[in-house]
């Protein structure tokens, strides 16, 4: 019994090793591929990996691996040389200017509350109101009488540094009832509590409001958060999704990056729910 | 007599405490198993199991992501279950009144268990990726996950090899059998089911692995050509799916059924192979 235990684990263990040893024997016979490492942003990492996908197939043996981790990962990893390219859901900040940065799209941010709110709208000082706790109940607003439920992003996440920065808040100064974490967290700390309200990447948030969550895209002041009011300017609250490289790109990096703001792509950002950048 | 009553009482107050906390383990069970059931089974097929992922996993299946988790998980195994009991084997067998050092090397063990994965994750990125020079790979992520399971695996079989009977270890002294000789003919098989359990937990802790492996083996859903590839293993597409891509959470529920149910296959297959491994020796 034991010998024939013994046996089948052998052939089990040999099989492995044929699976693992026919893979590098069949590379070595053919050309070395050409790679390429990206890491960074988890927000762009699902977008390029697309892109990669589409650059691959357009370009025999060319590897595009593509890695997430976030904004930060994304730079650290390209300084230190182990990625090729990082990914960056934010411009790059003052201590990062000697890296060189090309946006491939736009996102844009905005409010969502539950759709049960009756609000269209608000402005900034609205929002500011709110999550510095200085306003607390819906009733305020003409709802019911309600505690607000603020969700805010948890530190080193590149959607909180757009949103400090574009309503000039102190991040300690904001008093937050949930701390979230990807957006898909946010979208669904809303659609669970009618009396939440949190900022999210709109493409995502219109993303799920077709599929039926019980969401609504507040309109910022006047203007109201679609692709076209980000893709023109006219929403206030964007970021860009770059691709970071510590010298200017040259070889296989440069043909990537051109290939990914080409308007080659525009349908796969479109697809990722992201503004392409159109000249 | 008055005192009766109370710790009759007191008895029936414990045994339903008892049986509600298991009625409560197996409700988790049940709520866990059916909500991925309900949502998982819908739309699964052979095709999900064996396509390439499509728009960002969104569509398409989950072929080269079963492939890249087989060969971490095989990696991992192949490493930590011979270092695992051998480990194992000199603590419980061969450290005679080595106190100091078999009491650190518990220690260790102990602390190690307990070190948050994506401290794994992090040591394994330095070591494997960077040091090793092994870049983003299914070989980078087999090792991390070795590392963190090897203590549960040594910590597992030294229970079960310390649970063998001394008048086994006598009998074979008495018998003029060498060390080397109990230890593979007498406590190993004794031990046997120990074992198993340690590798199925082992095996489950590896599978269920998200954060170690992000950094290490990575997010690539492309098939892997060979373990210094990087490949995207289940749970880590499962995360993806539900962080980081509107939409995904259908294919997500569907990978969560396809992980939960291999491991349920995995865990049947070891108690099989347990129960007759038993018969077989009383044989």
């Amino acid at each position: 019994m034991r010998k024939i235990i013994a046996l089948k684990f052998s052939l089990f263990l040999l099989l492995l090793l044929e699976l693992s040893g026919c893979g590098i024997s069949d590379s070595a016979e053919r050309i070395v591929p050409q790679r390429l490492i990206l890491t960074g942003s988890s927000t762009v990492a699902p977008l390029a990996a697309e892109i990669a996908v589409r650059f691959e197939g357009q370009n025999p043996g060319v590897r595009i691996d593509v890695q997430s981790g976030g904004s930060s990962r994304g730079i650290a990893d390209v300084r230190s040389g182990v990625a090729d390219i990082g990914m960056a859901s934010r411009p790059l900040a003052d201590d990062e200017q000697d890296l060189f940065s090309d946006q491939i799209a736009t996102d844009g941010i905005c409010m969502i509350v539950h759709l049960d709110n009756p609000l269209i709208s608000l402005s900034d000082e609205q929002v500011k109101s709110i999550y510095l706790n200085e306003v607390s109940n819906w009733k305020e607003f003409g709802w019911e009488d309600a505690e607000i439920v603020v969700a805010h992003k948890a530190d080193g996440r590149a959607t909180l540094d757009v949103f400090v920065k574009y309503f000039k808040l102190k991040n300690p100064d904001i008093k937050a009832d949930v701390i979230v974490g990807d957006n898909q967290q946010g979208l669904k700390t809303v659609t669970g509590n009618r009396h939440a309200i949190a900022y999210v990447s709109i493409g995502t948030a219109r993303y799920e409001v077709e599929n039926g969550a019980p969401l609504k895209l507040l309109h910022s002041g006047k203007i109201a958060p679609t692709p076209s009011t980000v893709a023109s300017g006219a929403f206030p609250m964007t970021r860009p999704l770059n691709l970071v490289t510590k010298e200017p790109p040259t070889g296989l990096a440069k043909q990537f990056i051109e290939f990914a703001m080409s308007a080659e792509v525009h349908d796969l950002v479109e697809q990722q729910s992201f503004v392409p950048i159109k000249n | 007599m008055a005192k009766r009553p109370l710790s009759e009482k007191l008895d029936q107050l414990v045994g339903l405490l008892v049986r509600s906390s298991s009625a409560l383990m197996v409700g988790m069970f049940l709520v866990v198993t059916a909500a991925i059931l309900r949502n998982g089974l819908s739309g699964l097929s052979m095709e999900f199991l064996t396509t390439i992922p499509q728009d960002s996993g969104r569509g398409g299946g989950i072929g080269p992501l079963i492939v890249s988790t087989v060969l971490v998980l095989g990696i991992c195994l192949l490493v930590s279950i011979p270092l695992g009991v051998g480990t194992a084997a000199w603590l419980s067998e061969f450290s005679g009144s080595r106190q100091v050092v078999t009491k650190s090397i518990q220690l260790s063990l102990d602390l190690l268990a307990s070190i948050p994965s994506i401290v794994f994750g992090l040591f394994g990125m330095v070591v494997f990726c960077q040091k090793l020079n092994f870049g983003f790979s299914i070989l980078s992520g087999g090792l991390t996950l070795a590392c963190m399971v090897l203590p549960i695996i040594i910590r597992t079989v030294y229970f079960g090899l310390r649970a063998v009977p001394g008048d086994i270890r006598q009998a074979g002294t008495a018998l003029g059998m060498s060390q080397t000789r109990i230890l593979r003919s007498l406590i190993i098989p004794t031990a046997m089911p120990a074992i198993v359990v340690a590798i199925l937990l082992g095996i489950g802790r590896a599978m269920a692995e998200t954060a170690a492996l992000i950094f290490t083996s990575g997010y690539v859903m492309r098939m892997p050509e060979s373990v210094f590839d990087s490949g995207r293993v289940l749970s880590v597409h499962i995360y993806d799916l539900a962080m980081n891509v509107p939409g995904g959470e259908t294919n997500a529920q569907r990978t969560a059924f396809v992980l939960l149910t291999s491991l349920l296959v995995i865990n049947l297959c070891a108690s099989q192979f347990s129960g007759r491994w038993l018969t077989g020796r009383r044989a």
